[in-house]
């Protein structure tokens, strides 16, 4: 069995898909576009390239050193690769939710966040130090257990080209009752929302039933739209300030923080956790205003 | 590889321009500037708000004392808590400098307001 890279192949198509929902929305389709935001999320996706291509080799290293340690051997098939696609899947659900609630793994991810559009280039927004917040180590066990190396890799890709076709507005709700297994457009929308009711939900990257399994579902909602960026909104389209500047706001953390408690969270603890804006408080302060009696 | 990826995002980002994408968000009125900063700040219960002649900015008052700086961003807005930061006033116009790095310096034409607004700053 071959396995060829999904990523690069996709590149084309992504191009071709930006283009047609530029045009879609120009015509009346649902979503929205703007020149500078788009410019910045395909300047992220440009430098994450370089940053697969520089970091790549060491993280393949790994797996495959690794996988001399597997505890299976299990063969290149269909059904391997059915089961890896999930498995995969299944890591990538664990990788996504640490990377919402540990701020190191934050301030990779919060790249990807850091629009307040959600249209087909917001999927390429992507990090260029992904391998300083150690990503790749939630899918080592996949190595561990046996699968061969270039499945896990192909099936990675996989997953990153599905995901990029759920980000938009353009599509509402997919039919068949594919609402309910997969991640779709509508979920991963709510996933990009700073509304207290959205954030830190829906973490699936193909399959949203990991969410509905471990209690981190949450539905869009017509009656309260989706407002996309983060708690704090960037004020610039600076592709190196968006890169970096979470990491500089963890070293500004500890450097300022006067026990180790507070430089351990500053680094290992929900994101807000400082300034008293972590998701949970967030939401907590929102049900408590919920469920306030009306002021007389 | 590379230069076909960065004529491609030259490409990609000239047609989102041509096609209009490239709007700047204007204000309809102090209510619209308070629901913005009460999106945007979770724990935030805006009270009074001026917004700038030009509509393209706007301070907010919280009920705590806080005051809320609303201003464009691309097409969208962000919004800084702004108490503390240098203000300067100069006749109708307050010029607001966040101590945020890469945070824009924001000029707000306010009318008779601006002196009274820094100093509640």
């Amino acid at each position: 069995m071959n396995f060829p890279d999904p990523v690069q192949m996709a590149v084309p198509l992504f191009i071709i898909a930006i283009i047609l929902e530029m045009f879609a929305v120009r015509g009346g389709a649902r979503g929205d576009y703007d020149w500078r935001d788009t410019g910045t999320s395909l300047a992220m996706g440009f430098g994450n390239t370089f940053a697969a291509v520089i970091f790549g080799a060491t993280i393949v290293g790994v797996g495959v050193w690794l996988a001399q340690f597997r505890l299976l051997d299990i063969p290149a098939t269909w059904w391997s690769l059915a089961l890896c696609f999930v498995a995969e899947d299944f890591t990538y659900y664990w990788f996504h939710r640490s990377a919402h609630r540990v701020r190191w793994f934050w301030a990779s991810h919060v790249v990807h966040h850091s629009s307040q559009h959600y249209n087909l280039s917001t999927a390429l927004r992507q990090t260029w130090t992904g391998f300083f917040s150690l990503s790749f180590a939630f899918r080592l066990p996949l190595f561990l257990i046996g699968f061969p190396p270039e499945m896990i890799l192909f099936c990675a890709g996989l997953n990153l080209v599905y995901q990029f076709f759920i980000h938009t507005e353009a599509v509402k709700r997919l039919p068949f009752g594919l609402e309910w297994w997969l991640n779709t457009p509508s979920h991963h929308r709510a996933h990009h929302g700073t509304n207290a009711r959205y954030l830190d939900r829906n973490y699936g990257g193909v399959f949203i039933v990991w969410d509905r399994l471990f209690g981190t579902f949450e539905a869009e909602r017509d009656d309260e739209p989706v407002r996309y960026g983060i708690v704090q909104n960037l004020a610039t389209f600076n592709p190196v300030w968006v890169a970096f500047h979470e990491w500089l706001a963890i070293a500004r953390d500890v450097a300022a923080a006067d026990s180790w408690k507070a430089r351990v969270m500053a680094i290992v603890g929900p994101p807000g956790w400082r300034v008293g804006t972590t998701a949970d408080t967030i939401r907590a302060h929102w049900e408590a205003s919920r469920h306030a009696p009306p002021a007389e | 590889m590379v230069w076909i990826s960065l004529l491609g995002i030259v490409t990609l980002v000239l047609l989102a321009r041509a096609l209009g994408f490239a709007k700047a968000p204007l204000l309809a009125d102090g209510a619209q500037a308070r629901r913005v900063a009460a999106d945007a700040l979770h724990d935030f219960t805006p009270t009074d708000a001026a917004v700038a002649s030009d509509r393209r900015g706007a301070l907010v008052a919280g009920d705590d004392g806080r005051i809320a700086l609303v201003r464009g961003f691309g097409d969208r807005w962000v919004v800084r808590i702004v108490n503390g930061a240098q203000a300067l006033a100069s006749g109708d116009r307050l010029r607001i400098t966040s101590r945020e790095a890469m945070f824009p310096a924001a000029d707000l034409e306010l009318g008779p307001d601006a002196a009274v607004w820094a100093q509640r700053l």
